[in-house]
């Protein structure tokens, strides 16, 4: 099983359809705008369970997301070795990319989830709309590059362009909260 | 070729939403409290759509939001050194100005008031004993708590002034009227005064008089209905 398109020939429209990719954008967009719904229009509690073991719950979002950042970088990496754009070959290159992949997605769920319930969309200033945003994106973009990679008909451009969004989602999502936390206490 | 394992994943993401989702939702029944580490016993993995406990919102104007000791008691976080749902307000070391500060849980919403054309909107959150909020037009308050009293300056129109505050219990409070075109904020302090504003459009002028027990006044012929402002409006 291979997330790759294999060796395939020049890309001319016959051997790519771009129909599924737009049919995973929409609803990689009815994802985004979905939760951004939601966080508006559900009323934020101001609380939610406390992940056992850290200082506070903002400590263990930062600690989680940077989690998911550190494997995101190795999703890079393993990306652009997939591609060619690194030398870095084996079977294992795949594998790790996929898992790292879903690791890092899955280590975001409580923090995402704490958000939404506890904080909602926020508007009151440029890092929160940033982060809100950038959360919606986030799920959005992932949820579009999961749909493209059942089918290996997708354009060249999809995969990488898909895969940079996700990242830049998460960057943002990690830069206008983790990282501001880290700076901040 | 199709390949299974995304959709795999996709569905195992939307599992682990639903769940933490769920696990919130059973365990978040009981307010005021931290539910710290609780285990989840609830099994429902409930869409998070309309949720359906009730939160302490505007709705519960008569409150009284005396601080027990079971809404900080288990806080293992110090996210917020107040109490879980709490109103202070009073007059800024102006002597004319009223300054009134709703809290609920991290989210903060205040209102500056000072009875017939300065008023401002502020919205922020609370990081341990501090509390830090923005509105239009470059409003900023920054407070403390101190013991039971609420420290701090608030910056508005390039003026600063500085106040403290305490506890408002109700029906003293924050109260905010939203109609059409007219918005209203009320401060009423513990003594009975009362200090507000109503806004149409880009005028201001005082508001007329608010009965927390019967909040209802008509502005320009339509009625409005004054309601408790709660830290996590959307003011």
């Amino acid at each position: 099983m291979s997330t790759v398109p294999a060796a395939a020939p020049a890309p001319e429209t016959a051997s790519t359809r771009i129909g599924p990719v737009l049919i995973a954008f929409v609803i990689g967009s009815a994802v985004a705008v979905g939760l951004g719904a939601y966080g508006k229009v559900h009323d934020p509690t101001g609380q939610a369970i406390n992940i056992a073991g850290f200082s506070s719950g903002l400590a263990a979002k930062a600690a989680l997301s940077t989690v998911a950042m550190v494997l995101a970088v190795v999703q890079v990496i393993t990306a652009m070795g997939l591609f060619g754009r690194i030398p870095l070959s084996g079977n294992w290159v795949g594998p790790v990319h996929r898992w790292s992949g879903r690791i890092a997605v899955a280590v975001t769920v409580p923090v995402a989830v704490h958000c939404l319930y506890a904080l909602g969309f926020q508007t009151f200033d440029a890092r929160v709309v940033s982060h809100s945003i950038a959360g919606c994106f986030f799920y959005g973009a992932f949820v579009c590059k999961m749909l493209i990679l059942t089918r290996d008909d997708s354009p060249k451009w999809a995969l990488p362009l898909l895969g940079g969004l996700v990242l830049s989602g998460l960057t943002a999502l990690w830069m206008t909260a983790g990282l501001w936390y880290y700076l901040n206490s | 070729m199709t390949h299974r394992s995304p959709l795999v994943t996709l569905i195992g993401l939307v599992a682990a939403f639903a769940i933490m989702f769920g696990v919130n939702l059973a365990s978040s029944a009981p307010r005021d409290s931290y539910a710290g580490g609780a285990s989840p016993s609830a099994a429902a993995s409930a869409p998070p759509v309309a949720s359906v406990e009730p939160t302490p919102t505007a709705a519960a104007t008569t409150t009284a939001a005396t601080p027990t000791p079971t809404a900080r008691a288990t806080a293992s976080q110090n996210e917020s050194d107040f109490p879980n749902k709490i109103v202070y307000a009073g007059y800024a070391d102006d002597d004319s100005t009223a300054i009134a500060v709703a809290i609920l849980g991290t989210r903060a919403a205040a209102y500056l008031c000072d009875g017939s054309n300065v008023e401002a909107w502020l919205r922020g959150t609370v990081d341990g004993d501090e509390i830090t909020l923005t509105g239009k037009r470059g409003a900023r308050l920054e407070a403390e708590l101190d013991d039971d009293t609420l420290e701090g300056t608030i910056e508005v129109n390039d003026e600063k002034l500085d106040f403290a505050i305490r506890e408002a219990k109700s029906p003293a409070g924050l109260y905010r009227a939203k109609g059409s075109k007219t918005t209203i904020g009320w401060i009423v302090l513990p003594n009975g005064t009362q200090v507000g504003i109503q806004t149409t459009g880009e005028e201001s002028s005082p508001a007329p008089e608010l009965d927390p027990a019967n909040p209802e006044v008509t502005v320009d012929g339509e009625q409005l209905a004054g309601e408790a402002v709660s830290g996590d409006q959307d003011v």
